[in-house]
């Protein structure tokens, strides 16, 4: 163990240029795990803390599934539930904040939940420790307690007042009490009397949320099934999940960067192979001497294998401080854009136990794997080899078994694609890469004869002499090509996913965002929360000289088949003026008008496929004032609700049937002839009064939408490149070790004329020939692999349609044939640069 | 009790039309302390000889014992400790492992025997060899007559029985492979190890005290050398191989 030790250390400080490669490839695919899988897990906490109630003692949480108020009864019912030992009634909103002047970035909170509390039994269930001040009390009137830290960042203290926007105006708060709480991000709440959070949504005595605790010992599943019973079907029992579909996605972005990690791992243990492939041919004699003078064959394995472990700790290591540093500059990137949509900062990156022991296992257990091949090749050495001159590379042309089974795999993979189904189909894009890592090294050979065609048009002279350099080797070759494929593959897999999310949803923004002007609730994804407008506003608006048509949207929360869906109000008379759908096939227009003539609607894509809803068919809608018969009249999206499950019914049925008559979304058009400048500044002006809207001017809102989905790209992109990385080492490597191993040859080249150029010429037209049939393959795995994950993203209910990524193409071969030519570079430097005696005798 | 004895040692390579004979029937004894070189034209079988002897290679039929032990009978494991305890090689491109240094190489034996004075051993000889003042220099930093003096210590590190050393200085200048020769003969003659030695060179074959001569794998030739300057190449005119 000792002397394997000791050798496996010197080699790999003897030969530290390889193992810096080497090394550096383990780095990327465990920084990329382990990265990821940090900054997932931190957004989905965010996510889950935003979604499903986290006070300590709530064992049950009743709400409305419409996430509409009932009345304060529903309290008393639950606490007569015998197991139920206290309850707390609750009025619970999102409201908007302004901007603080002077505050910093990172002071800024752009929006809390208001949290109206019963002072008499809120502490029964929900921890509110005191810090400076006092809890609330009965007959506390328009006053707040809030954590300390949050009223820092407001720089607020007790006795100062808090303004918060309402339906009606702006109500001021003053600050009673600071807990010492810790604020989590996306959690700033502020707690008020429930009286005054009624006023302050104009809710009389009706209520949004009771939290119950139970008490010592019950049966918790038979309670709450009683508590079901006790409150009625209207009402649900347990934690909120309507935004679950988000979690899903998110789920698939972690599922898909996982997939990016392992394949950048692969292509990390290509790497690994070729190097320690290269290592036990040049030690061939090294090996043979050990053999001769009583090394046994483990002896030999072992000193190999701890090599490969040494490098996989090593690699595993500053993968993991690299992940670390690269999830908190990736979250540093996406928090703005989180904030922007979501109104959640996400806080440091969380590693969980299993991504330490998955980035740890893979990367050490990778590098292992990658390494026993080669190793039990070097157990195979005889001692004889001690007695014989090295020898140079010579032709190894062999169409093995192996490539035959590579090819039986890569036309099962293809006849995945046949099948249709998103698993089959992603399972057989995986299978495809293994089929063609093993059907590689048959295909090499006349492959690049192809290529070669291509290479000797500009390296005339010096391109047959690469095409052979790189088919005498066949199996170096091959595994060099699978390492360009796999991290090429991957750019223009993340390119086929982005480019299919962005340009579906560029297209919903021009198409569904024509009006010239839009107030819209500062929170525009979770809407649930969203504080709505009294017509005040909206006949404001629509009064506002050089406004023309002015429609709005209103919501409402029902069920279809059991399933939760929005209902969005639209003026069927004035809607199609101002905005319009992305209308699917057999649908037009003539939707809109219909919903005025009784009760018909149009359901969006995802939610219209999911039902498999078709024109013209009767849906039993479950609303606020119980099932009503509604028709399809059309099936058709638009940008904001792209990705929930909307139908769209006229405002009259919503006011009938949800009992709901404020504006969400007011948009309008300028009057013919008005001037938008002078209209905007009246409109300012309006909005003013309404802290929870903002004003957008479409152009401009159009523009900062791009910009942001832009900002996203770059991220993607910096990704993709950051992915594409381990194939550049692979090249580096693999000709880094073409040219060692030509040393006398090249030697020669030089001896019998070659200039230093042409041998330059002659290692680049190898790197550019492995990197053109690398990325030829690569086209297609990343095409293949792209569409097998926007399936994915589309099973787990965000619809989109497919994009071929064609500036990603274009990306892969710029970035493909660029690798080419920068990985030759050192390589081709040191060939050029030999001293011709000294390589004729290099052993 | 010889130091090496073959009995009608016969190694085959190939089949049908390619079948090579490389040795055929050879008969061969060393005793302990003795110095032996074996010589003939390329091809003749002398280094398949050595292979033999040394446990590397495998007979086609015959026998070969090293110090009582017959190697036909070992398990490629006590081949292998056999190699390690018994036996010490030279090679003609010294062999020695680039990334250690001298005192490392030379202990390497030892190193995988688990012997815990290793090292010492080693310095010792590489004293005996005179590289006492090259104990931490790496190969690259040796010359050739250098390197080869590293190999020596590294086959006696384990005090074998038998030294094979096949083209020791097949690879030297004139003055650093006659000073290679006479450590040899001092390690035969001072230290006591039987040595075989299969070169190409009738000047180095002198060193030896006993020269076999051989051509198409059999033994032509086996007489005893008296330190004469051309007793060697005499011998090979004689038997027709000059």
């Amino acid at each position: 163990m000792n002397v394997q030790l000791t050798l496996a250390w010197r080699y790999l400080k003897g030969r530290g240029g390889r193992t810096v490669l080497t090394t550096l490839s383990v780095v990327f695919g465990v920084m990329l795990i382990f990265g990821l899988n940090g900054l997932m897990p931190a957004m989905l906490q965010v996510f889950s803390r935003t979604l499903v109630s986290t006070a300590g003692k709530v064992d049950a949480t009743v709400t409305s599934p419409f996430g509409s108020t009932f009345s304060l009864d529903v309290a008393a019912k639950v606490a007569r539930v015998p197991g139920v030992a206290r309850v707390t009634p609750m009025l619970q909103r999102t409201v908007p904040l302004a901007p603080r002047i002077g505050a910093a970035a990172a002071d800024q909170v752009t929006q809390a939940y208001v949290i109206g509390v019963d002072p008499a039994t809120v502490l029964h269930v929900r921890d509110l420790p005191v810090a400076t001040g006092r809890s609330l009390a009965i007959g506390d009137g328009d006053v707040v307690v809030l954590a300390s830290d949050l009223a820092k960042r407001l720089g607020v203290g007790v006795g100062g007042t808090l303004s918060v926007p309402s339906s009606v105006g702006t109500t001021k708060y003053t600050v009673v009490g600071l807990l010492s709480s810790a604020t989590a991000p996306g959690q700033e709440q502020f707690y008020v009397p429930l009286s005054s959070a009624q006023r302050l949504f104009a809710e009389g005595q009706n209520i949004n949320e009771v939290d119950a605790s139970f008490a010592q010992g019950v049966d918790r599943v038979a309670t709450e099934a009683a508590v079901q019973r006790a409150v009625g079907s209207d009402l649900q029992v347990g934690g909120l999940s309507s935004n679950s579909s988000l979690i899903g996605t998110i789920q698939v972005a972690q599922y898909a960067f996982n997939m990016f990690g392992i394949f950048a791992l692969a292509t990390g243990a290509f790497i690994i192979l070729n190097s320690f492939r290269t290592v036990v041919a040049e030690r061939r004699r090294d090996i043979g001497m050990l053999r001769a003078i009583g090394a046994k064959r483990g002896t030999v394995v072992g000193m190999f294998l701890i090599e490969s472990i040494i490098q996989g700790m090593l690699g595993t290591a500053i993968g993991i401080a690299a992940g670390w540093a690269m999830a908190a500059a990736g979250l540093a990137a996406l928090n703005p854009i989180m904030d922007r949509y979501f109104h959640m900062t996400v806080g440091a990156p969380v590693f969980e136990p299993w991504t330490w022991a998955f980035a740890i296992s893979m990367g050490v257990g990778v590098t292992i794997a990658a390494a026993i091949v080669p190793a039990m090749a070097a157990g195979r050495v005889t001692p004889m080899e001690a007695m014989r001159p090295q020898l140079g590379e010579v032709y190894e042309r062999r169409v093995g078994r192996r490539a035959w089974i590579g090819a039986a795999i890569v036309g099962l993979a293809v006849l995945s694609f046949a099948t249709r189904d998103s698993g089959i189909v992603s399972l057989g894009s995986i299978v495809f890469l293994v089929g063609i890592a093993l059907v590689a090294p048959a295909i090499v050979s006349p492959v690049s004869d192809t290529f070669g065609a291509l290479i000797d048009v500009a390296f005339a002279r010096e391109g047959g002499i690469a095409r052979s350099n790189l088919q005498r080797n066949p199996g170096r070759s091959a595994i060099t090509v699978t390492a360009v494929m796999l991290g090429l593959a991957t750019i223009i897999a993340m390119a086929g996913v982005i480019t299919s999310i962005f340009a579906g949803f560029t297209s919903y923004i021009t198409k569904s965002m024509s009006a010239d002007f839009m107030l819209l609730p500062q929170s525009i994804v979770l809407s649930s929360g969203n504080v709505a407008a009294g017509p005040r506003l909206t006949d404001e608006v629509r009064h506002t000289a050089g406004m023309g048509t002015v429609t709005t949207l209103r919501l409402g929360q029902g069920k279809i088949k059991g399933a939760q869906v929005q209902a969005l109000g639209i003026d069927p008379a004035t809607y199609a003026k101002v905005a319009s759908f992305e209308w699917s096939a057999g649908s037009s227009d003539a939707a809109i008008a219909r919903l005025a003539q009784g009760r018909w609607l149009i359901a969006n894509g995802i939610f219209a496929s999911s039902h498999k809803l078709v024109v013209g068919q009767a849906v039993a809608f479950e609303t606020p004032n119980g099932p009503k018969t509604y028709h399809v009249a059309g099936i058709g999206n638009d940008y904001l609700n792209a990705k929930l499950s909307t139908t769209y019914v006229s405002q009259d049925n919503l006011a009938k049937d949800f009992n709901v008559v404020n504006d969400l979304v007011i948009m309008g058009n300028l009057a013919p002839g008005a001037e938008k400048a002078t209209t905007q500044a009246r409109l300012e002006s309006v909005v003013a009064g309404y802290p929870a809207f903002k004003l957008y001017e479409s152009s401009s809102w159009l523009k900062e939408q791009l910009n942001t989905f832009d900002q996203t790209m770059g991220i993607f992109y910096v990704l993709g490149a950051a992915l594409a990385l381990p194939s550049l080492l692979a090249l580096v490597n693999t000709l880094a070790i073409s040219v060692l191993g030509r040393t006398r040859e090249i030697g020669m080249l030089r001896a019998v004329g070659s200039t230093r150029r042409q041998v330059r010429r002659m290692v680049m037209a190898e790197s550019l020939l492995l990197s053109a049939i690398g990325t030829a393959l690569g086209i297609v795995a990343g095409v293949w692999l792209g569409y097998a994950l926007v399936q994915a993203t589309v099973s787990v209910g965000w619809p989109m349609p497919y994009f071929f990524p064609w500036s990603g193409i274009l990306l892969t071969i710029a970035v493909g044939l660029g690798f080419g030519v920068l990985a030759s570079y050192v390589p081709a430097r040191s060939a050029a640069r030999l001293n011709v005696v000294d390589a004729l005798h290099f052993e | 009790m010889p130091i090496v004895a073959t009995e009608a040692l016969r190694k085959v390579y190939g089949e049908g039309e390619a079948e090579v004979v490389a040795l055929d029937s050879v008969d061969l004894s060393v005793e302990p302390g003795e110095f032996v070189a074996v010589m003939g034209p390329s091809g003749c079988g002398k280094s398949t000889l050595l292979n033999m002897i040394g446990g590397l290679d495998h007979a086609t039929s015959g026998s070969v014992r090293i110090d009582g032990a017959d190697l036909t009978e070992l398990s490629d494991d006590k081949l292998t400790e056999l190699r390690r305890r018994r036996i010490g090689f030279v090679f003609q491109f010294f062999n020695l492992i680039p990334v250690l240094d001298a005192v490392e190489n030379a202990a390497l034996p030892l190193t995988l025997d688990g012997d815990s004075h290793a090292r010492d051993k080693a310095r010792t000889w590489l004293g005996k060899v005179g590289l006492g003042d090259r104990l931490t220099s790496r190969p690259d930093q040796l010359s050739g007559g250098q390197q080869q003096r590293v190999t020596i210590a590294r086959a006696l590190s384990t005090e074998p029985a038998l030294v094979l050393a096949d083209e020791p200085t097949g690879n030297l200048d004139s003055k650093s492979a006659t000073e290679i020769a006479e450590l040899l003969r001092q390690v035969a003659v001072e230290w006591g190890r039987s040595v075989l030695m299969v070169t190409h060179d009738p000047r180095i074959a002198n060193y030896a005290g006993r020269l076999v001569l051989m051509k198409d794998g059999r033994v032509v030739d086996d007489l005893k050398l008296d330190g004469g300057h051309d007793a060697a190449a005499d011998a090979m005119r004689r038997a027709g191989l000059l």
